[in-house]
């Protein structure tokens, strides 16, 4: 027997019958052309938001915790409640010791509405204290110049981390004052850094808009003694902090003479739990977007199935002629299923290039100059698209050319 | 055909054929004529391989025509008759050239050769300025001509009409039958027709009256 799939002249009649049907070919085709390219287009989209969204909190450690002091709410030891307190070197040293799980344990300070200066340019922002284990929480993008090292905390160096929106400010038609001076509560530091931040996590202002000193020379600076503002850890891979987050709060409370019932005097937040919500929240929007797109997946297929039984209705008679001619049920299920592949692939791959054309102005249209998202398709997952479509298109295209099959040539003439 | 019976089955089973014994030799020009409702439809789809009947033995061409498969059906269509419609049945999308070549598609013939052949049928009928027109562009007689050509390009054993002159004025009538007539007379193709027009059944070797399924 011979293969009809694989002749040439087969294909030559295929594609002279839907050239010829201008109108049905391009009514089958535009509901194929439109499922691929929505599904495609929702994939896409889908992950870009999630780039977009992820893009937030680039550069923060995500298995990472805040802490943060409030006033007492229990009155406790003698201690009446409502009691200002503040985290100290020393808890900073204590949870280090204690906790051998936590990666980092670092310190920030924060003064806000500090004036910097240069010459006649000035500027009013938050001046913040730092470690170099900063980098391990929070990786600021470095435009240029270093960020803070061990020595300059040691050496209490007179050195600071410029945000590049007051470089902009205070220099303008610089864009790399390094070594300069800068004025900041009237005492000068020379540049060593100009920094940004990618995400929108910021703990005070953003690091575009302040400045970082070395936490030694701002602990001088802003007489500050021992304690600190906040203290922020970064746990070990595979350790969670909420797991020890009561034992930290314990050995905090025991320092400071806070009542252990005391649900308000400290706060730990734990990015990973926010990191965690909004990752299932994608994993939600991933979901949806697929479910969208697949249910519009087969209500194109639905369609296809639905246009192809119309041609085989529409076309009784002329299946009746072919088969009074000659052609065997074969040759008719062949003929129909044919026309619906290759209608398939042809406006499928139209659809994959349309979805491929909008994915790519997105694409254009949320480029920053930090980072580009992703909303293209890779070439597999488009391929896997088309290939689903085709196979899915033939099921659907099955029932109707079964059913053209069947159709008895008497019958077929007979229907006018 | 010997003792050709057939039955459509339903609430109350049709017999429509009660019988039927007939031979027609090769190279004969017979007509076949009867009321409507008296089985010359039925008669026509069993000669042409288009339906089934329940008892008795149809050969053509000394083959055995009986309880086919569909494919087997198909190819003896193809190969041994040629059919003519009265509403011609063409495929309306598809050029004369086209249409005619059809058949030949169906037998695994390449598209030059067909066009070929479809050309010589075309041209031979007086119809080769007509070849790349669409059945819609085309008049009656010159669409029943299409048709015809179409039923001849396989050389087929017989040629099967069924009211070829039904849908046609007197003269485009007259002029068909001349062309069965000529075909029959120079190729000598046997061609049965079937019609309910005496003035047609008139030109024809030789008459059979069908009458409440039974030859008269």
């Amino acid at each position: 027997m011979k293969l009809t799939i694989f002749n040439i002249e087969n294909w030559k009649e295929i594609g002279a019958t839907l050239a010829r049907n201008k109108t049905r070919t391009f009514l089958t085709g535009f509901g194929i052309f439109w499922g691929t390219a929505m599904l495609a287009i929702l994939l896409g989209g889908a992950r870009g938001a999630k780039d977009m969204l992820m893009r937030n909190f680039d550069g923060f450690a995500t298995n990472s915790a805040i802490i943060l002091t409030s006033p007492t709410s229990l009155p406790y030891k003698g201690h009446q409640k409502g009691r200002y307190w503040n985290l100290d070197v020393t808890d900073m040293e204590r949870i280090r010791d204690a906790f051998p799980s936590l990666k980092t344990v670092t310190e920030q300070y924060t003064s806000s509405g500090v004036s910097f200066r240069n010459g006649k340019y000035s500027y009013s922002g938050d001046v913040n204290g730092a470690s170099p284990e900063y980098c391990d929480v929070m990786a600021p993008t470095i435009y240029s110049g270093r960020f803070i090292n061990q020595a300059d905390v040691s050496l209490e160096r007179k050195v600071a981390v410029v945000g590049q929106k007051i470089v902009n400010e205070l220099y303008p038609g610089d864009p790399s004052p390094l070594g300069k001076d800068i004025l900041v509560n009237g005492i000068s530091y020379s540049i060593i850094g100009i920094a940004g931040q990618t995400n929108e996590i910021s703990l005070g202002s953003r690091i575009d808009e302040s400045i970082i000193l070395p936490s030694s020379t701002y602990r001088r600076a802003f007489r500050r003694g021992n304690t600190v503002d906040i203290i922020m850890m970064v746990a070990k891979d595979g350790v969670k902090i909420s797991d020890i987050e009561p034992q930290i709060k314990r050995l905090l409370f025991v320092r400071h003479s806070i009542s252990p019932n005391d649900l308000s005097a400290c706060d730990i937040f734990d990015v990973s739990e926010q990191f965690e919500m909004v990752d299932n929240l994608f994993l939600g929007v991933s979901l949806l977007a697929f479910f969208i797109g697949f249910s519009t997946l087969l209500a194109g297929i639905i369609g296809i199935g639905n246009i192809m039984w119309v041609i085989v209705k529409e076309r009784t008679q002329e299946i009746g002629i072919r088969r009074a001619i000659g052609a065997k049920p074969s040759d008719i299920i062949v003929q129909i299923l044919s026309e619906g592949i290759m209608l398939t692939a042809v406006a499928g791959i139209a659809g994959i290039c349309f979805a491929t054309a909008v994915l790519g102005i997105a694409q254009y249209l949320t480029t920053n100059e930090i980072s580009t998202p992703r909303f293209q398709m890779h070439t597999g997952q488009a391929l896997i698209i088309m290939v689903t479509f085709i196979i899915l298109g033939t099921l659907a295209g099955l029932i109707p050319a079964t059913k053209a099959m069947k159709i008895k040539p008497v019958e077929a003439l007979n229907d006018k | 055909m010997k003792d050709v019976n057939k039955t459509y089955p339903g609430a109350v089973p049709l017999h429509v054929l009660k019988g039927i014994n007939l031979e027609i030799a090769k190279g004969e020009l017979v007509s076949i004529m009867g009321a409507s409702g008296s089985g010359k439809s039925t008669l026509l789809n069993i000669l042409g391989i288009l339906d089934n009947y329940d008892t008795g033995e149809y050969r053509l061409d000394g083959t055995l025509i009986k309880n086919l498969s569909e494919n087997k059906a198909a190819e003896y269509r193809n190969k041994m008759i040629g059919f003519v419609f009265q509403s011609f049945n063409l495929i309306n999308y598809k050029n004369a050239i086209e249409n005619v070549s059809l058949p030949l598609f169906y037998q695994g013939v390449g598209r030059r050769k067909r066009n070929l052949l479809a050309m010589e049928q075309l041209e031979k009928l007086g119809l080769a300025d007509r070849a790349h027109h669409l059945p819609g562009e085309l008049s009656g007689g010159q669409k029943q001509r299409v048709a015809i050509a179409r039923a001849l390009i396989t050389n087929p054993s017989i040629i099967l009409a069924d009211e070829p002159t039904g849908a046609l004025d007197s003269k485009t009538s007259h002029e068909v039958m001349e062309l069965f007539k000529e075909l029959n007379r120079q190729d000598g193709i046997t061609t049965i027709i079937v019609t309910h027009d005496p003035g047609v059944g008139n030109q024809t070797d030789r008459l059979i009256r069908i009458s409440d399924g039974v030859i008269l």
